[in-house]
């Protein structure tokens, strides 16, 4: 219990709470900007958290990832264009609704079930994370290879893109992460003599570049967004009791929908909206409704990107492994704050968990005023042109990066690394695996080759300890799952 | 830029060919068989495996599927819009390198220049080429420095360079 008020302790302060109301401010505006994921919004925060404490620094990301994904549903619903990605399974959906006159509707359902979902998914949190880190605290370098192994494979399985490239990028990261010192020699691999290469590829600026400054590279060749019309609403939060009652069930299956996809390496929010939306629509007695403004589906992908968010936070807690591509940004503040992910987390700081489950919920109350606030704003702040958005924000990423670590290098990761993004995405290849292979790295080789030093070479031990063989198994499952899955499909399509 | 899978598939296989040479030839940890070189050689071997069924074209048609839901979503968003596609110069590409052409140029000039001058030529290129009027544009190179800087220095504490514009009556160094 004291660790508890400790936790309140530590969250009722000036500078953390202040944090959450500018965070929340903050991710409320990036998301509902077209072209602006929550990914981004939280890329550019991070060198901004770095002079802050560490609750606050993780209270502006929690909560500017919960707004941004929110807020993304506003132009989806009033332009028919998703603010993030999270939001692209049923912005035809809202924008259906909008069309039928009922904007405040498909906006209220986004702001209610989505603090619902939020607030799901921090419970899943409190309740899935204390009894995993008990078994986690028995792992040895084995069974965290083989986990950190299969979070690296579940991120190329969900991927909605060939599993073959999805696999290439999760290398590509890996192979990013080789370079410089940090070996088990301490030998400089893959420096090329170059100095500023020893220390490695930083993770914050290849993450800013893969996903802010590739997003400002493609708005250069994209048309500018529609603006949004000026529009009065109606009560927004009027008849969502109505529909909580009404849509008992497929809430609960977004929530947990949600919250799986959330624990699942790599899978975010988006990936959490589409699934939902289609489970959704498979289940629902009145099939033929969905895409002409029916309620259903929104409901159950709106509560369940929310949900995932903070499910997301699980296996990154526990074994730095992230949840989403914003988790991956998270652990890079956990490690920069001293509050290094793992087992012990929950033992030895656990009212600094406590405090982030209380965040979490703070977050996720205030959405709902703040969300009500910006959707009736939405109109007037959205009119702000691309062109005077964009150009500020490369700024960001230049200053951002540098100011990290005092050092200029960055800024040229940040350019190369927003190049490679542009480049992998116009192809196919998923950077979100990628930047999964960039974090995960160093901890896969040090498992990998710590493990086969103590075995002599042998990989045998991989194998016969029965929490390892468990792991093993599943690891190869999710890697033969694909090539399966391809022959089935080629003899189907064979045989047609 | 977008390329063939055929183009992708084997500079995959060539890079991770000379990652795994490159592990290789890595010197071995005194008293251990295994060391640095082991990773690598397996990333490399496997990704230049990765390269070789991508180039073969193994897994297409999952991406089919998925950029047939995208274009639904995109087609009818674009068709709105009027999409500027239409004056498509062999030029005309090149512009998607301004935004990292422009941390470059912040790369090299920022120590001599100086944050604020470096700042707004980065500002106002960007922004012009994103369709700003110079109405626009010139207020914003301005202005958006003279805050980040502020930001910066007064919230965070981190010194930007003043190079050959310091503005001392405004708190800058």
């Amino acid at each position: 219990m004291s660790n508890l008020t400790q936790a309140f302790h530590l969250v009722l302060q000036t500078d953390v709470l202040l944090a959450i109301l500018l965070a929340s401010i903050y991710g409320l505006v990036v998301g509902s900007l077209p072209g602006l994921s929550a990914t981004m919004a939280v890329a550019l925060l991070v060198p901004i958290t770095f002079y802050l404490s560490p609750i606050a620094a993780i209270a502006t990301i929690i909560s500017a990832s919960a707004m941004a994904i929110f807020s993304g549903d506003i132009p989806g619903a009033l332009l028919r264009i998703p603010g993030t990605p999270a939001s692209a399974a049923y912005t035809d959906e809202a924008y259906a609704m909008t069309r039928k006159g009922q904007p405040e509707l498909a906006l209220g359902i986004g702001l209610w079930f989505s603090a619902l979902g939020g607030i799901a998914g921090t419970l899943s949190l409190m309740l899935l994370a204390p009894p995993l880190a008990d078994m986690a605290l028995n792992f040895s370098t084995y069974e965290n290879f083989w986990l950190a192994f299969l979070g690296l494979m579940c991120a190329t399985l969900v991927a909605r893109s060939s599993p073959v490239k999805a696999i290439a990028s999760m290398l590509l990261g890996l192979l990013v992460s080789c370079i410089g010192i940090e070996n088990p020699a301490g030998t400089p691999r893959f420096t090329f003599g170059v100095t500023d290469l020893f220390g490695g590829i930083e993770v914050i600026p290849a993450l800013v570049g893969v996903f802010a400054v590739s997003e400002v590279m493609r708005a250069m060749m994209s048309a500018e967004p529609p603006k949004m019309p000026f529009r009065r609403f109606g009560s927004i939060l009027k008849s969502q009791w109505t529909l909580t009652k009404q849509y008992v069930k497929p809430q609960v299956r977004g929530n947990i929908v949600g919250i799986i996809i959330g624990v699942l390496p790599g899978a975010g929010a988006d990936m959490a909206a589409w699934v939902s939306y289609s489970m959704a629509k498979r289940f629902s007695k009145t099939p033929e409704k969905f895409g002409t403004g029916h309620p259903e589906g929104l409901i159950e992908a709106g509560a369940s990107n929310n949900a995932s968010l903070a499910s997301g936070w699980v296996p990154a807690l526990l074994f730095a492994i992230p949840g989403d591509t914003i988790t991956a940004i998270a652990i890079g503040v956990l490690y920069m704050k001293g509050l290094n992910p793992g087992p012990t987390l929950f033992t030895e700081q656990a009212s600094s968990m406590y405090a982030l489950y209380i965040i979490f919920i703070i977050a996720n109350i205030i959405m709902i005023p703040l969300g009500i606030i910006m959707i009736r704003v939405a109109s007037r702040v959205l009119r702000a042109p691309r062109s005077a958005i964009m150009p500020v924000i490369v700024l960001m990423c230049a200053v951002g990066t540098f100011a990290t670590g005092n050092n200029l290098f960055a800024v040229m990761t940040v350019a190369a690394f927003g190049v490679i993004g542009y480049v992998m995405e116009r192809n196919g290849f998923p950077v979100a695996a990628m930047v999964l292979g960039i974090i995960m790295g160093t901890m896969v080789e040090q498992s990998l080759v710590t493990s086969l030093m103590k075995s002599d070479g042998s990989i045998i031990p991989f194998f016969n300890r029965p929490v390892a063989a468990v792991l093993a198994a599943m690891t190869i499952a999710a890697l033969l799952w694909p090539v399966a899955a391809w022959g089935w499909r080629s003899m189907r399509v064979a045989t047609r | 830029m977008q390329l063939s899978d055929r183009v992708t598939g084997l500079s995959l296989v060539a890079l991770g060919g000379l990652a795994a040479y490159g592990g290789w030839r890595l010197p071995p940890f005194p008293g251990q068989e295994m060391g640095p070189e082991v990773f690598p050689m397996v990333v490399g071997i496997s990704l230049a495996l990765c390269g070789a069924m991508i180039a073969a074209g193994v897994g297409r048609s999952y991406e089919d599927e998925a950029e047939a839901d995208l274009a639904r979503i995109s087609a009818e968003a674009e068709a709105d819009g009027s999409t500027a596609a239409s004056h498509h110069s062999k030029w005309w590409e090149l512009r998607v390198l301004i935004p990292p052409a422009l941390l470059l140029f912040y790369y090299f000039v920022v120590d001599r220049l100086g944050f604020l001058p470096t700042a707004a030529v980065i500002v106002l290129i960007a922004s012009l080429a994103l369709g700003a009027r110079a109405r626009l544009a010139i207020p914003l190179a301005i202005c958006a420095p003279l805050v980040v800087n502020l930001i910066f220095l007064k919230l965070l504490r981190v010194p930007l360079p003043s190079g050959m514009l310091p503005l001392p009556w405004i708190g800058l160094p």
